[in-house]
């Protein structure tokens, strides 16, 4: 299914304006009410629906544009996440075969396997460039709850973006081509 | 034959460029002191009032949970005479509340008196999104004098230092985040040694050699060296040690002196020789709870 150029921006443009809200959300709203130990990183899961979800020589394109947006919540900036979804998004392509998001349980899988994925090429920086290595036990320490809670809730925001990009809900690596 | 087709070759390209720009805005990153582009600047300046706005809101909501929500099942005789209360009762919150706060920010402005001059009274609107760094967001910047590296405080103790400044926000590097390092002095026996952020809100002391008489309970202060923070300022207390049977230093744990949990309002001290100027130009005078902007304190 190929989608045209001034739809994608419409949806590029929706999914931006989902992903400040979440931003606010987690940084702000859950602030707010006393979750301040653990954050959910909403743009990495958004970012995954892109890499895995969608068939498209825009997405890294996209991915660096979500990563900016992101980078106005988090001193993280744009870069690290970036790499780490162009790397995913690699990584998806490569396994695509294998990728059948047919139920909310698989969709929550493939999250968490990818969520992974991400921490460890994030992380891998982090510690390199801080030179501290002993810091990837701690800051895995603070992944896992928040990582575990992104996947459980990935099948209802999987639905809403396959809304937002006007892909099938279900199903693999086969969504729009652009 | 072609093995390769467009769409793949332009698919390759367009990851080798986004991750080539991605190595390359690594390589440039700093973790313990950030510059924002003019994008981060102008968008932050949008956002950031949305997330002051819900960051201010929860008195309003809290008081409207508590006020009026608990009482949807009352009978409907009471109704009446109920929201009355209910109303007093908000009312009497909010007078609470603002109470709170002026003894808060009395304290605040009180234990600052020795330390510099000028500062800026801050409130938090906001926690960084990522969970790997501890940042939390102020709703005061540079056009209230607060520049890159000024020490952040409260009465409890040392808070961090700012990170990164647009217009009207900055945004804080806590002790409870690892890029940050703070030299610290043990009051008891002098010892000095680092503080770094660790995980769970704690903190971890390091390079203390083993034969140091340090005990659980020891006071952390600032050491005064390096040139952000000043020196004096509580930073936490030891609450665990563990000796390993290898290597010269001690393992510490050390929880903070200040209660991030419940962080509301902090100040900036702005250094002496980079902020006079600014400084004196704002407002100097103090309006209301948490509505100053900075306050110069004039000496002889």
């Amino acid at each position: 299914m190929k989608m045209r150029l001034s739809q994608m921006l419409i949806s590029f443009a929706i999914t931006v304006a989902l992903l400040i809200g979440l931003e606010i959300v987690t940084s702000t709203v859950m602030p707010v009410f006393g979750w301040k130990e653990y954050r959910l990183t909403f743009n990495v899961l958004i970012i995954l629906f892109l890499a895995i979800r969608m068939d498209s020589p825009g997405v890294p394109w996209m991915i660096l544009g979500l990563q900016m947006v992101h980078s106005i919540f988090s001193i993280e900036g744009w870069a690290l996440g970036t790499l780490a979804g162009v790397i995913v998004m690699l990584s998806a392509n490569y396994l695509k075969e294998l990728l059948h998001l047919t139920t909310a349980f698989m969709t929550m899988l493939v999250v968490q396997f990818f969520q992974v994925i991400w921490f460890i090429t994030v992380t891998l920086v982090i510690c390199l460039k801080i030179g501290d290595f002993e810091k990837f036990g701690l800051i895995a320490g603070s992944f896992i709850p928040g990582s575990i809670f992104l996947s459980v809730i990935s099948p209802i925001l999987f639905w809403m973006l396959s809304l937002i990009w006007k892909v099938p809900s279900s199903g693999g690596h086969h969504g729009v081509e652009i | 034959m072609k093995l390769i087709n467009e769409s793949s070759k332009t698919k390759i390209v367009n990851n080798l460029i986004v991750a080539i720009l991605a190595v390359y805005g690594i390589s440039q990153k700093r973790f313990n002191m950030g510059e924002p582009t003019l994008f981060n600047a102008l968008v932050t300046e949008i956002i950031a009032p949305v997330q002051e706005g819900i960051a201010s809101s929860k008195k309003n909501v809290s008081s409207l949970w508590e006020n009026y929500l608990m009482i949807v099942n009352t009978s409907k005789e009471n109704t009446v005479l109920k929201k009355q209360i209910s109303r007093l009762g908000s009312d009497l919150t909010s007078m609470e509340e603002i109470r709170k706060e002026n003894l808060r920010l009395k304290q605040l402005l009180n234990f600052s008196d020795g330390i510099s001059p000028q500062r800026v009274l801050a409130q938090v609107v906001g926690w960084d999104s990522a969970n790997e760094f501890k940042v939390i967001r102020l709703n005061k910047g540079s056009s209230q004098g607060i520049k890159v590296m000024s020490p952040v405080i409260t009465d409890h103790g040392l808070v961090g230092y700012v990170y990164r400044v647009t217009e009207n926000y900055s945004d804080v590097l806590t002790i409870l985040d690892q890029n940050n390092r703070v030299d610290v002095v043990v009051e008891r026996t002098r010892t000095h040694g680092i503080v770094e952020g660790v995980f769970n809100f704690k903190c971890a002391l390091k390079y203390i050699m083993r034969n140091e008489p340090v005990e659980v309970g020891d006071k952390l202060i600032t050491a005064g060296v390096g040139g952000i923070y000043p020196k004096g300022v509580k930073v936490g207390m030891i609450t665990d040690i563990s000796k390993e049977n290898f290597g010269m230093t001690l393992s510490l744990e050390v929880i903070p002196s200040v209660d991030f949990d419940k962080l509301e309002e902090v100040l900036v001290l702005i250094p002496l020789e980079e902020g006079r100027g600014q400084a004196q130009e704002a407002a100097p005078v103090p309006t209301g709870p948490a509505k100053e902007t900075v306050i110069t304190e004039k000496k002889s």
